[in-house]
């Protein structure tokens, strides 16, 4: 048996030497090692008539002949594919491009909305939203702002029919959301707002604007200082310096214009401070706009505020033309991939 | 408004601060400085010269000859403005010199005369748009001195500051106004500072209210105070005024009628005879210039000037050119109209307050004169107007003429009721001081209404409710005082003045003033004039407090806060979901305006700024092959953009359209980056079926992409019983190339597909472009948790099938078809390939079908699989009519 076993491994081994390709090879593989009709099958039932004690010294030896073969068959079959050239050599070169997908991108203005959201988030703000197409009432009269005072020229509005125009600020969600739900409120609004104003490197008709709104028992001047405070410095990093300016909004009093002084981490590692840069107008809700939706001034006070995401976005990624948002030229656009 | 700093520090004499701290100062107040321009700067090598003798250019007609005595002695200049003459100063730029803008003065030769240095005009000296000619800086007699420095001479060595004044804030057009901001002891420490010329020479300027008491502080009645006290002593009576027409006129030459007491509150005329019209003197232009006014004549400068140091609006009309013996205040008759100052005509309608004379409109109220009446040189005795016109009125004249401007920009957001008087006294001093003349004539004051000061009342208890932090009453005295206002203690919620002047005068002295409002949980602010057109309320005096406190001093501590009750809007998550799978599949977000072309939209702007801008648009996609066109038109090939926005429908005559929430996809190119080990591969229109399963898994469970159905002609989608998607319609896409989405419901909520051509203007280079748009749902369908399912430990069969299908089968149903016939053992059902080749008859293809069988629980037999793949066949071929394939 053993005599048998060892005449076969020679015979195979030269059979694998001797093909000449692949399909040889095979056959070779199948006059041996095949399980029906090869020869060391054949072999392997006759070990069951050996006497018991020389079975498995017989059967490791098949087992050695049976991985020396395939082995052999295996390291042939190699060089039978290198042999066929380079039309089927898989010979890898890594220097080459890998493959690729296309790497989509999220607008910038969305980034400068998302991680603004993500802020307020985490100081128990939710998402809310209102329609586009208001009425001037929302608009304007609710925010406590007449129509024949002067700040309501400081939006130059677009009307689409008598009374009912776009929404010149995202401020009308304020209203909306008084007038649905009661205090405690706590809510940004991010979304869509028009003025008649026309191209330029700073304006674009309509812009992205988030809104934000805290209204409940016991909420003061301070409050407001230190949350938006926060976000600031959450946003533009902790070396971030803010201060609050007076300033003026029909539908809030006090009102503030919010500046930071950022220090910029520049790409040669230098760290350099701006100069104050404003950011948002925000300001203590107008007892005014409570009363204007039945909420009860005396008990409840809040403050809000308004704030570009598009000159965000500028600011953070060095953006010089607003226009460049709504171009869309996907050269642009996948700056941001 | 521009501020002169020079202007501001006569004002507030002592002030210890740069001009950039003052800026800041000014931040902090709510009044930021824009912009500061040193009006000196580049003017360095500009000095004052003198023209001694002008001579015509021997070689040229428009050139002069001119001799120039500037800092180096004498010079030779050729100059080609039409306007200069000898014996006069103007700015002159010597060889060496180098202008604004950093041109440099050569010696040269023109036309063959040497000219040595340049007279400059206003334009190259970066001074405005006076194209005229040179710069005149005055004639022989005035005190300028040839070769000296041309910013001083001129009066540039000053700062103009853009100062940003906000809607609610008119006291701020003013430099009295800004002043009052930037000195510690605000309205105490500033002072109506002496003019030149105004000393001496005019009757009856010795009392003048700005010179006796300081300036600017309020008795217990300002205005009339203020009033009594000036000229009228010395031969200027004052005639009160009342509003009733039918009034006998005063004996004087001047009558002045109030129409409507409430669009005009006070009205003073002010007669000035004797009056030399001609240029200002240096120091008034020079003044007006650094604030980037244009000197107009010495009368029209000093009302300017005035207007611009106090905020009062004035003007002056020749007297010999109004008809009749009364200048009346109402409103423009219908079919009247005016010639303005400015040079054009403009019909008036009844909205349009005027100034009328016995022929008609002289002047558009609180807005601008009229030319007819204009004071010229011809002019010797002018009315100085000095009114109170009623801010919406002339907001509402002003709209009704397409107009804006100092005066009604001023009266629009409130003028100084208490100043009134004092500023019309300065007016016609400056006046006097600058034209000659004589003030002692008659002067009117039609005071229908007299102005008194407002009484707010304000809550210590309810300033800390809305400021976190706590004022004592006389802490809050303390804070308001400098601005203006005066607080007294008080105990009911609000009061008249009558009460409150009993109150002021139990109150006494100062001392006992401080000594009673402790412990007060009421006080009475009587505000200034200043401020009453804009802190009428408790809430605006918080403000006021909080301002003067200064915001930085408030602390910034994150204090508890309550978690809200309102519900986020869900709409938002589904939004984000979208975004992150649409930027995963490669595509790049875009952002375009709701704002399109008519062909765009349903819903028209009523006031677009360009007709492309006009509509609101009905779809988010055609905004997006817009922008396909531009980025081809740029040369780039492969373009993939999503965007989610709004689409408007409209609703209705003056009802809010309907707004729905899109998200769109535009794609063309290739669906890959190119590769060395491939030739790429262009997106078709299989890929926009992919697109819509994208927007079905993040926002319709349940929902189904297939093929639309065709409709005839290929129309926009018609608008059935559930017309869930009205927009893009179906004409934007190739037909038969469409898909459709349907929600779990049935609706069809978005549509994809090829683009079809022509309507975008494309580069020949440009593949297939791929559309898709869907609906966002209002609500959207949470989605169900899944359900793990045990894995299957039988194993699984497969059988393949070729189908013959002839053409116009479609292979989705020969599919499902086999599905279905291969019953419940059919685990999955897929077309793994598609062949078309010359051994078809033509238009047939091979569809190959293959399908995995299983059985939970047991293994299938050969038997039982063979039986119900047969059944597939079979089914399919009954149903298409395909035929097997052998």
């Amino acid at each position: 048996m053993k005599r048998e076993l060892r005449r076969l491994e020679a015979d195979a081994a030269a059979a694998i030497r001797a093909a000449g390709d692949l399909d040889a090879l095979e056959q070779a593989r199948v006059r041996f090692l095949g399980r029906k009709e090869g020869v060391l099958s054949g072999l392997l039932r006759g070990l069951g008539r050996l006497p018991p004690e020389a079975r498995p010294e017989a059967g490791a030896e098949a087992n050695r002949v049976k991985a020396a073969l395939a082995g052999a068959l295996d390291q042939r079959a190699a060089e039978l594919a290198a042999a066929a050239g380079p039309a089927r050599a898989r010979e890898f070169d890594l220097s080459l491009p890998p493959r690729r997908r296309w790497r989509g991108s999220v607008h910038p203005v969305s980034r400068a909305v998302d991680d603004i959201w993500a802020i307020f988030r985490s100081l128990g703000f939710v998402r809310v939203r209102g329609p586009e197409a208001e009425t001037e009432w929302y608009n304007f009269v609710a925010l406590n702002t007449p129509l024949d005072h002067p700040a309501a020229d400081e939006q130059d509005t677009l009307y689409l029919a008598p009374g009912l125009l776009l929404r010149s600020h995202t401020s009308p969600v304020q209203i909306r959301t008084l007038q649905k739900h009661a205090p405690p409120v706590r809510v940004i609004a991010p979304g869509m707002a028009y003025r008649r104003d026309t191209y330029d490197a700073t304006h674009t008709p309509a812009f992205a604007q988030i809104e934000g709104l805290v209204v409940d028992e016991g909420v003061t001047f301070v409050d407001f200082k230190a949350t938006l405070a926060e976000f600031a410095r959450r946003f533009w990093g902790p070396d971030t310096q803010v201060r609050f300016r007076p300033s003026f909004f029909p539908f809030t009093e006090p009102s503030a214009e919010v500046d930071v002084k950022r220090v910029v981490t520049r790409e040669d590692g230098s760290r350099e401070e701006t100069g104050w840069i404003e950011i948002m107008g925000a300001g203590m809700v107008d007892p005014a706009v409570l009363e204007n939706v039945g909420c009860d001034p005396e008990r409840y006070t809040g403050w809000a505020f308004g704030m570009g995401p598009a000159r965000v976005a500028m600011l953070r990624h060095g953006v010089r033309d607003i226009r460049l948002f709504f171009e869309n030229d996907m050269r642009f656009l996948r700056q941001f991939a | 408004m521009n501020v002169s700093w020079r202007w501001l520090q006569e004002l507030v004499p002592g002030l210890d601060l740069s001009s950039g701290e003052a800026a800041e100062r000014l931040a902090m107040r709510g009044a930021p400085v824009e912009r500061a321009v040193d009006l000196a700067a580049g003017l360095e090598d500009v000095v004052v010269g003198k023209v001694l003798s002008v001579r015509p250019h021997p070689n040229a007609d428009r050139l002069t000859l001119c001799r120039v005595a500037g800092p180096g002695g004498e010079v030779s200049v050729v100059c080609g403005a039409p306007n200069v003459q000898a014996d006069a100063f103007y700015p002159f730029a010597p060889v060496g010199a180098a202008l604004p803008g950093g041109f440099k003065i050569g010696r040269r030769r023109i036309r063959g005369e040497r000219s040595e240095g340049m007279l400059c005009s206003e334009q190259e000296l970066g001074l405005g748009g006076d194209h005229e000619g040179v710069m005149l800086l005055g004639r022989a007699d005035a005190p300028l001195v040839a070769g000296a420095a041309f910013a001083e001479a001129a009066g540039l060595d000053d700062v103009r500051m853009d100062v940003e004044v906000t809607p609610n804030r008119g006291d701020l057009l003013s430099h009295v106004g800004v002043a009052r901001e930037l000195h510690p002891e605000g309205h105490a420490g500033v002072v109506l500072p002496d003019l030149p010329g105004m000393d001496g020479a005019v009757r009856g300027g010795d009392a003048l209210p700005g010179r006796t008491d300081g300036g600017l502080s309020d008795g217990a009645d300002p205005g009339r105070e203020a009033w009594s006290a000036w000229p009228g002593a010395s031969g200027m009576p004052l005639l009160r005024y009342s509003a009733d027409p039918g009034a006998p006129p005063p004996d004087a030459p001047l009558d002045v009628r109030i129409e409507d007491p409430a669009l005009c509150s006070r009205y003073v005329a002010v007669l000035i005879r004797g009056v030399t019209v001609g240029p200002s003197p240096a120091w008034l232009a020079n003044r007006l210039r650094a604030v980037g006014t244009r000197p107009v004549n010495n009368v029209v400068d000093a009302t300017n000037y005035v207007m611009l140091e106090m905020g009062q609006p004035l003007h002056a009309f020749d007297l010999a050119r109004l008809a009749g013996p009364a200048v009346a205040v109402g409103p423009a008759r219908a079919g009247e109209s005016i010639a303005t100052l400015d040079g054009k005509r403009r019909d008036l309608t009844p909205d349009v307050l005027t100034i009328r004379d016995a022929s008609g409109p002289v002047a558009v109220a609180g807005v601008m004169g009229g030319r007819d009446s204009e004071v010229s040189a011809e002019t010797t005795a002018v009315v100085l107007e000095c009114a109170l016109f009623d801010p919406k009125s002339v907001r509402a004249g002003r709209r009704a003429l397409a107009m804006s401007t100092e005066a009604s920009c001023r009266f629009e957001r409130g003028v100084d009721p208490a100043a009134a008087t004092r500023a019309a006294g300065r007016a016609a001093q400056l006046i006097c001081a600058v034209a000659g003349g004589d003030a002692a004539g008659p002067a009117l004051d039609a005071c229908p209404t007299p102005w008194t000061a407002p009484v707010v009342s304000l809550r210590p208890a309810r300033a800390a409710q809305v400021l976190g932090v706590e004022f004592a009453p006389d802490r809050i005295a303390g804070l308001l005082g400098p601005l203006g206002y005066e607080v007294r203690p008080g105990r009911r919620p609000a009061a008249s003045l009558g009460e409150h002047e009993d109150r002021a005068g139990a109150a006494g002295d100062a001392d006992g003033k401080e000594a009673s409002l402790a412990g007060h949980d009421v006080l009475e602010v009587r505000v200034p004039g200043h401020r009453a057109h804009d802190t009428l309320r408790e809430a605006d005096l918080i403000e006021e407090l909080a301002r003067a406190h200064g915001y930085d001093a408030f602390p910034s501590e994150l204090g508890p806060c309550r978690p809200g009750a309102v519900p986020g809007d869900p709409r938002f998550e589904l939004e984000d979901a979208l975004r992150a799978a649409l930027a995963a599949e490669g595509l790049s977000e875009a952002h375009t305006p709701a704002l399109g072309p008519e062909e765009d939209g349903d819903v028209a702007v009523l006031n677009p700024t360009s007709a492309a801008e006009g509509f609101l648009r009905r779809d988010c996609l055609s905004g997006l092959l817009r922008r396909t066109e531009l980025n081809m038109s740029r040369g780039v090939r492969d373009v993939r953009l999503f965007e989610i926005g709004t689409a408007f429908a409209p609703a209705g005559e003056g009802a809010r359209p309907a707004e729905s929430a899109r998200v769109a996809a535009a794609l063309a190119g290739a669906r890959e980056p190119g590769h060395w080990s491939r030739p790429p591969e262009p997106f078709d229109v299989y890929d926009a079926a992919r697109l819509l399963e994208i927007v079905a898994r993040a926002a319709y469970p349940g929902g189904r992409v297939a093929e639309a159905v065709a409709q005839d002609g290929g129309g926009d989608a018609s608008p059935g019983p559930d017309p869930g998607l009205e927009a893009p319609g179906a004409s934007l896409f190739e037909p038969g190339r469409i898909y459709e989405l349907a929600s779990a419901a049935g609706e069809i909520v978005g549509r994809a597909g090829e683009i079809a051509a022509g309507r975008w203007d494309l580069p020949p280079w440009a593949g297939v472009l791929i559309g898709a748009e869907a609906v966002l749902p209002e609500r959207p369908a949470r989605r169900a948790e899944a359900t793990a399912r045990d894995l299957p430990n039988q194993p699984a069969s497969q059988r393949d099938v070729a189908f013959m299908a002839p053409p116009g089968t479609s292979a989705g149903r020969v599919l499902e078809a086999a599905r279905a016939g291969g019953g419940r053992l059919v685990e999955q059902a897929e077309v793994f390939d598609v062949y078309e080749g010359d051994d078809l008859p033509p238009g047939a293809r091979s569809v190959a079908v293959r399908l995995r069988f299983r059985a939970r629980g047991r293994t299938l037999t050969d038997a039982e699989v063979d039986r119900a793949f047969e059944r597939a066949v079979a089914r399919a071929k009954e149903e298409t009519g395909v035929e097997p394939r052998s």
